[in-house]
């Protein structure tokens, strides 16, 4: 699929100065370097409740079809693309240059990568659920 | 057959400051070939609820499987 020109660099580095990154949670990456395959995946259930979670009940990921209903797909097939398209690719630079990055938070499958992927895939599934108790109606004044 | 060409020429960035990568987003400095992000997020109206504290409705085969908590 991916033919190289000649007279070309075949691949190409990435280099950056300074990077200042305070934080990566949630299934979120940082790398420096190349990689094959990212597979970042990230399920959350962000309950908010007036009460205690340990008298209020569990609660599942079950029960919400957001955890499982299937993600969406492409028609075409990886084998039908290569029949179809070939991709040349031409590097006139040898390198990618950055001075400085500054990223606060990387989190929720995230990826920051410095240098070269193949595959990257990152799956999120978060859902919100808010529960208070209804609140009491106010007396008229006077009463 | 389609054919795809593609030039790099010179990338030279000087600074990039961001808030925040978040929810299946990416940031790159390099080449990739092939990148696939899903992210599902819900906060509907629905999803504030306001009334007695019930407990949540469990799964089907709740008795079977652990809680999150």
């Amino acid at each position: 699929m991916n033919i190289q020109a000649d007279h070309t660099y075949p691949i190409r580095t990435a280099s950056v100065g300074t990077i200042c990154l305070i934080s990566v949670a949630q299934a979120g990456t940082i790398q420096f370097g190349d990689r094959a395959e990212t597979n970042g995946r990230i399920r959350a259930l962000a309950l908010q409740r007036q009460q205690d979670h340990t008298t209020s009940g569990d609660v599942f990921f079950e029960s919400y079809p957001l955890f499982y209903r299937p993600l969406p797909s492409f028609s075409e097939s990886e084998e039908s693309a290569e029949q179809f398209l070939s991709v040349i690719r031409v590097n006139c630079s040898p390198n990618i240059t950055v001075g400085h990055i500054q990223v606060i938070a990387a989190g929720s499958s995230a990826s920051i990568q410095i240098g070269n992927g193949m595959q990257l895939r990152g799956e999120s599934r978060i859902k919100h659920i808010r529960q208070y108790p209804r609140p009491r109606p106010v007396p008229p004044l006077g009463c | 057959m389609l054919q795809f060409t593609v030039v790099n020429h010179q990338l030279s960035v000087g600074q990039i400051e961001i808030l925040g990568v978040s929810s299946a987003s990416m940031l790159q400095v390099g080449d990739t070939d092939n990148v696939a992000l899903y992210s599902m997020f819900d906060t509907p109206p629905e999803s504030v609820i306001v009334g007695p504290m019930a407990p949540l409705p469990l799964p089907e085969d709740a008795g079977g499987s652990m809680g999150e908590f």
